[in-house]
């Protein structure tokens, strides 16, 4: 049995080497190779021309700032927005549960291209076509289904006696806020930040259509290196675009550390 | 003098929407700062429901909860001045042994110097102080229920409620906890409200015990008074220390008696009717030969306990064979097999429909 579960271990290890290393590998060799096509073995040369275009002051600054812009923002406002929310699903009545979980599901499943073109009308309707503000609210609506139903899950698993002990005790609803569950929460808020971050970070097909090429961000310019077959300047472009996500995936986890859990 | 809790004819609820229903009906007692009231009763009763509505933790449907002399029925939790412990004690994992302890006086603005020390003097006081710097979670049960208790008056609250504080311990930590709940009580002037449904927890904390069952909470007594006269056969049946007799009460030109299957006793002023004794086994007199109104009775089953023993006895009413189970005192001669004749002093006798 132990044989077997070694052989599992060992054969979903290399699954997954395959699945995300690989591509990361190919990635980084395409970013400093020159003129390697099929069915060349190796690169004709190796440079790293398209690192230095990419770090030359002001080429992809604008794209950059709205990224970190549109990606903060979207951590902050939809982390705010989704922990009262995902508290009154979980604790909540049962129709005000429902709807939430509901509202949240639809903003997740539904097709991105589906969501995207009805956030357009919205949008458009209120003037913020092809602004920065538009394409934020866009990216406000799949992360706020993300993080209502990551705080879903905390506080259906939360003890509601932290709560109650904490009133009895004197605390009135800010200070329970403010000294029991915010320090209490400081996991799942670091988590959701991130998570919050990454959706915009990553976010194509609504900058798209929301922001209607007036508003470039970092995956739009990488989008357009590929679509104008500069495949050496997309690979690093793409590169590029994941050391964010793992410097936020890192600080969260690190801000999450010796938080302890409150649950039921 | 006005009771530091005075409960006035309360009506509790049980149960959460849409499955609410009244539980409790014209719940009234008093409590004076010092004293502490054990509420008792079986588990379903509507114990914690009734600690939970006098803490502000879920709505009253009528009635009046004053604390102090102030009326708080309608004020959330955070302003009745009443501090409810659950039955696990739940301590804030954030925080050290002191900051919990410590917590309540905060809220009130207290500077954290100030707060720090006067919570390692009630630390002090419940023999806690040597964890004031450590983590919640590395405590002991018994030192949980410590720091908990610490905590709830260091906050100085008019009444501290307590939901089955012995519950579910072990028994070393539970001599630790009765222990801690005895410090609290003589270190603190809040009136105590303990429910509980084991009776020894109940004697050995409470100043005043009242009984919890079929949607009523019984007027408070002294634990001897209780122990004494219960008011009613549910209350002497709840307790758990009485053998339960039952038997036919009828009048006679000297008074009521209760007929038994082991004879008859005098029954007061009862009404005629199918009523039922509760007898410790103190009460229970066995002797080999015949006495006055005893009828014979056969030892069919003897099962001692470290206090007493439990008999099952075989007599007749008229042609009628019936058997009874009684508890006596240990060295009462009684074997299977014998022929006995029990007389009952004390007992406490009820209607059935009491």
């Amino acid at each position: 049995m132990m044989r077997r579960d070694g052989l599992l271990r060992t054969t979903l290890g290399v699954t997954l080497m395959l699945v995300i290393v690989a591509p990361l590998l190919m990635l980084i060799a395409t970013s400093v190779s020159h003129a390697w096509f099929y069915p060349r073995v190796a690169p004709a040369s190796i440079d790293a021309v398209a690192w230095v275009e990419l770090l030359a002051a002001g080429a992809h600054r604008d794209a950059l700032v709205n990224s970190l812009v549109l990606g903060i923002s979207t951590a902050v406002v939809a982390t705010a927005l989704a922990l009262p929310l995902g508290r009154a699903a979980a604790l909540g009545p049962r129709v005000a549960r429902r709807a939430i979980a509901l509202l949240a599901f639809a903003a997740v499943a539904l097709p991105p291209v589906a969501l995207g073109v009805g956030l357009q009308l919205s949008v458009l309707s209120l003037g913020l076509g092809g602004t920065l503000a538009g394409v934020l609210l866009s990216h406000l609506v799949p992360a706020l289904g993300y993080l209502t139903l990551v705080f879903l899950g905390v506080f259906t698993r939360w003890d509601r006696r932290v709560d109650e002990a904490a009133a009895t005790l004197g605390a009135n609803g800010i200070a329970r806020w403010r000294l029991v569950l915010l320090p209490l929460l400081r996991r799942p808020i670091a988590e959701a930040l991130a998570l919050g971050f990454l959706v915009s970070w990553a976010q194509v097909a609504l900058t798209l259509l929301v922001g209607g090429g007036a508003v470039r961000t970092l995956p739009l310019d990488v989008l357009a290196m590929l679509q104008a077959g500069q495949d050496q300047r997309a690979a690093a472009g793409a590169l590029a675009l994941t050391i964010p996500a793992l410097i936020v995936l890192g600080v969260s986890r690190s801000a999450a550390r010796n938080t302890p859990a409150v649950v039921a | 003098m006005t009771p530091q809790l005075d409960v006035r004819a309360l009506q509790v609820s049980f149960g959460g929407p849409p499955n609410t229903h009244l539980g409790l009906r014209d719940v009234t007692f008093s409590v004076n700062g010092g004293d502490c009231l054990a509420v008792l009763g079986s588990s379903g009763a509507g114990k914690s429901s009734l600690l939970r509505t006098l803490a502000g933790l879920q709505p009253s449907v009528a009635g009046g909860i004053f604390a102090s002399g102030k009326n708080v029925t309608a004020l959330p939790a955070e302003r009745r001045d009443v501090v409810y412990l659950h039955q696990a004690p739940v301590l804030f994992p954030h925080l050290d042994v002191r900051d919990n302890v410590a917590f309540p006086l905060m809220l009130r603005g207290v500077p954290r110097i100030a707060a720090r020390r006067r919570a390692l003097e009630w630390l002090q006081r419940l023999q806690v102080a040597d964890v004031a710097r450590n983590r919640v979670d590395a405590l002991s049960g018994g030192q949980r229920h410590r720091v908990a208790l610490a905590r709830a008056l260091c906050a100085e609250p008019a009444v501290l409620l307590l939901d089955e504080p012995l519950a579910s311990l072990d028994p070393a930590v539970r001599r630790d906890v009765r222990s801690a709940l005895l410090d609290a009580r003589a270190a603190s002037g809040a009136a105590m409200v303990l429910v509980t449904h084991d009776l020894d927890d109940a004697l050995s904390v409470a100043t005043h015990i009242a009984a919890i069952g079929g949607g009523r909470v019984t007027a408070p007594a002294t634990p001897q008074l209780l122990l004494a006269t219960p008011p009613d056969a549910a209350t002497a049946r709840l307790l758990g220390i009485f053998s339960e007799v039952s038997g036919i009460i009828a009048r006679g030109q000297e008074g009521a008696v209760f007929q038994w299957v082991g004879g008859t006793i005098p029954a007061g002023d009862l009404a005629a009717g199918e009523g039922v004794a509760f007898l410790r086994a103190s009460d229970v007199h066995l002797a080999a030969a015949d006495a006055a109104d005893a009828a014979a009775l056969t030892v069919i089953a003897r099962h001692d306990s470290a206090h007493d023993m439990s008999l099952t006895l075989l007599g007749a009413i008229g042609t009628i064979a019936q058997t009874v189970t009684l508890r006596a005192m240990l060295g009462a001669h009684a074997n299977v097999g014998d022929v006995v004749y029990a007389t009952l002093s004390n007992a406490r006798l009820y209607p059935t429909q009491g």
